[in-house]
This record gives structure tokens, sequence and C-alpha cells, in this order.
């Protein structure tokens, strides 16, 4: 069953986060006017991108000057004789075309920059087949990519307000961690100024008080908390209200109510 | 007589009519007219009132069901219906992502004004096109604990099944 939507209501770094989260393999299809992309995921992390129709990222290698035509043959053939079983990726590094460090640059600097493109697009119909693969003939990435850093790098490029604003209605909220940070923050690679934020942050302080502490505009610490937030690093919650004091007015208490009560409506439901 | 309130959210073409509708035992009271704004290009009628519905569980206490409107211009019942709530459904129309980002500003709503049980009904699942629930809360960010549920609005079991998931999340909060 696929997944379909548009990202503009549902932004390609919220997909990302789902794809890291869930631990998603398949293929994310995306189209816009004539442009079309596609992106192979294989458990949460990024294998493939292409951002044209057509394109061949083996082509891509040979203008690179990586491997020359007939060794793009060679492997092809490799490919060919080991059936199904064999991509061309594992036939590349079986002939030692090309080392393991090299192909893995190459490529992940192409796709790193077909993703970085998507994110300026304010609009796209977007469709995940889950399961799906990429053709064997095509090299995919040795080492697959987490997707964490091209989130933040994502959220670096976003220049609307108003989908900051979505997520943090105001500076008076203080921010927290999810989980202890410690594993997935290895893999995320900070700005100076995002680490400033990034430090400052206790489950006690709120937006206002970081930007103050960090001498950043709030505007900035937002923008940078949001790509926290993005990446699933932290979240940002309300100020608690003061306990209302006794008298002063209706408190805003849920009623408690008595579990006979309770099971009273449960055996009344399960009854009809 | 005792009565209790369950109130039923969501953004606009959720279900929240429907729902009430398979579980009420009344006709569930909505305004049928056709909407003057957007929605109507979503469907044929939508309410522009509350919906209400009503379970009578015995001879001295009654389930009462309440929707909330889903326009925005409709938000401030959100604060009159909560007072005294038992408990919170929010629906999410699985269907279309469009609108997980107001079903999130729901979600906050309730929460911040006090501690509520909820959970979140992932509707239409019969759709082809339909987000799993774990897809859903992964989209909504919910955390683990947070019930999201599968749910067909317009099949009876399917609601109560929503139901009774609730009031277990409320049995965990009530008193001996």
């Amino acid at each position: 069953m696929a997944l379909v939507g548009n990202i503009r209501d549902f932004g390609l770094s919220d997909f990302l986060y789902l794809v890291d989260r869930g631990y998603k393999t398949g293929c994310l299809h995306l189209s816009r006017d004539e442009e079309k992309a596609i992106l192979y995921f294989e458990k949460g992390k990024l294998i493939y991108a292409a951002r044209h129709q057509g394109e061949q990222l083996g082509d891509l290698l040979i203008r690179q000057g990586k491997l020359s035509p007939q060794q793009l043959d060679q492997a092809r053939q490799a490919c060919n004789h080991g059936g199904n079983s064999l991509t061309l990726t594992q036939a590349i590094l079986n002939e030692n075309i090309l080392s393991h460090e090299d192909l893995q640059q190459t490529l992940q600097v192409h796709t790193e920059e077909s993703v970085y493109g998507l994110f300026g697009w304010p609009d796209g119909e977007f469709r995940f087949e889950q399961g799906q693969k990429p053709d064997p003939a095509e090299p995919i990435m040795p080492t697959p990519l987490p997707v964490e850093n091209l989130i933040m790098e994502g959220v670096r490029r976003i220049d609307e307000w108003g989908r900051i604003k979505d997520r943090i209605p105001s500076t008076d909220m203080i921010v927290r961690f999810v989980e202890q940070p410690g594993e997935k923050a290895k893999g995320v690679k900070l700005a100076p100024e995002e680490w400033r934020v990034f430090a400052r942050i206790n489950g006690k302080d709120t937006l206002a008080d970081i930007a103050q502490k960090t001498s950043l505009s709030e505007f900035d610490v937002c923008r940078i908390v949001y790509g926290f937030m993005t990446a699933g690093l932290v979240d940002v919650v309300k100020k608690p209200k003061p306990a209302p004091v006794a008298g002063s007015g209706q408190a805003r208490e849920a009623p408690r109510i008595k579990k006979s009560l309770v099971n009273r409506i449960i055996n009344r439901i399960r009854g009809m | 007589m005792q009565t209790v309130k369950m109130v039923i959210s969501g953004a606009v073409n959720a279900g929240k009519t429907e729902f009430i509708r398979s579980i009420s035992e009344i006709e569930v009271v909505s305004t049928e007219r056709r909407a003057s704004d957007d929605t109507k290009h979503i469907k044929k009628e939508t309410t522009v009132a509350m919906d209400f519905g009503r379970i009578a569980v015995s001879d001295d206490l009654v389930l009462h069901l309440f929707g909330t409107p889903g326009q925005k211009r409709f938000d401030f019942m959100w604060e009159i219906l909560s007072e005294g709530m038992l408990g919170l459904v929010v629906l999410v129309d699985s269907t279309r992502p469009e609108t997980f980002r107001e079903t999130n500003r729901i979600i906050d709503f309730f929460t911040s004004y006090r501690e509520t049980a909820y959970v979140i009904a992932a509707n239409k699942q019969d759709r082809p096109n339909a987000w799993a629930p774990d897809e859903l809360r992964l989209a909504l960010r919910q955390p683990p604990h947070v019930k999201v549920l599968p749910c067909v609005a317009s099949e009876r079991e399917s609601v109560k099944n929503i139901l009774l998931e609730l009031l277990y999340v409320i049995m965990q909060r009530s008193e001996d």
C-alpha cells in the first residue's frame, strides 16, 4: 500500500523523519510539473537518489572520470553473470574497479545534492512504494546514508517562517530532549551556533531564555530548534501554568472518576 | 441521573459525525445544511454545529458524546466542550496527510489545557490509500504510550473498540 500526498502539506523533512523512525524500505517517487525524482531507502537509510528522467548513475561515474565505459561494461557483465543477487555496486567493488571509499564519496555527494535540491520544492506529489528496490544494474551507495543530516540541511534551507511557527508557536515554550540524545546526536553534524543552542537545552529554559543566553536572535534559535525537532532530537512543551490559588477561581482539573463507574460504561459498550 | 461526557474531535471531514452516528442510541443531533465555505468541495453536506450523541449506560448513568465543529471559526467551542470531559477521541482522516497539521493543533490544544486521557483514531482504514496507524504515529509525532488505533467510523464494532480503548486509558487514571 503506497503512502501518497503532497509535500506542500507534509514536508520532505517530515517524510524523511518518518522513513528513518519507521525503518522503511522502499522508493519515494516525487513529481512536480515536468520534474521527477526518486529516492530509495533501505531500513530507514538512503541508498540511491536520482533527479532527472533516465538519469543513470553509472554514466555519472564515467562523466566524473571515476571509471571508463569499458570498466562499466565489465562491471555490468559481471552483474549479469551473477544473476539478480549481484548488484552493480558489488560488481564494481568485487572487480576492484573502484575502492569502497571512492565509490561511496562520489555517489554520496551526488545523492546529497539531489536531495538538497528537492527541499526547494514548494509543492510536489509524493508516493512511497513500500518494499520497492532499485534496479540491480544501478550503482547504489555501498554504505547507506543516515537521513538526520539530510533533514538538518534541509531545514537550514527553509525560509518559510510560517512552517516553523506551526511547530513553535511561541518563544515561551520549553525545549527538552526527546530521549538521551547520545546515539542520535552522533550522526548529526552541527554548525557552531547550532552547538551553542544544543548545549543550552536543559528541559527548563524556554526558547527566549536560550536566545538571551546565547546572544542569538529568537528567530535563529527557533529555526535551529525546529531543525532539532524535525530530526527527532528535541520537542517543545508549554511552560506549566502556576498552580491555582485555592478559592481564586475554577481549577481546571480533570474530573476524578471512580473505577466502578468506568467499569459500568465499559460493560455497557461491550454489550452493544 | 448522572451524565458523563466524551469529546470526539478532529479536522473537517475526519469522520466525527459518522463516528457518533455509528454508536449513538439517538439520532445524532447535527445541523445538516450545505456549508458556504470550502468544505462544500469535500462533501455534499457538512455540519456547522456540534454533533451530539447519547448512550444510556443504566437508569442512572448516561454517556454523552460531543463532536467538535471542524471549521476553525468554531475553535472557541473546544474550551467549553472540554470542561468536565472524561476523555477525548481525536479522529484523523488517514487518507489526507494535509490534515495532519490541523490534527496536531487539536491535540496540542486539548492536552495543554489540562491532563487529558485521549486516543487517536486513524479513520478510513478501509480506503486503499490510508496511512497505517504506525505511520500516522510517526507523522503526528506521538509518543509510544499514546494509542493510535485503526478505525472505520461507519462500522459500529470499530467505533466500539475505539471507545473501549479510551475507557481503558481513563481506567488507568481513575481512583478506586
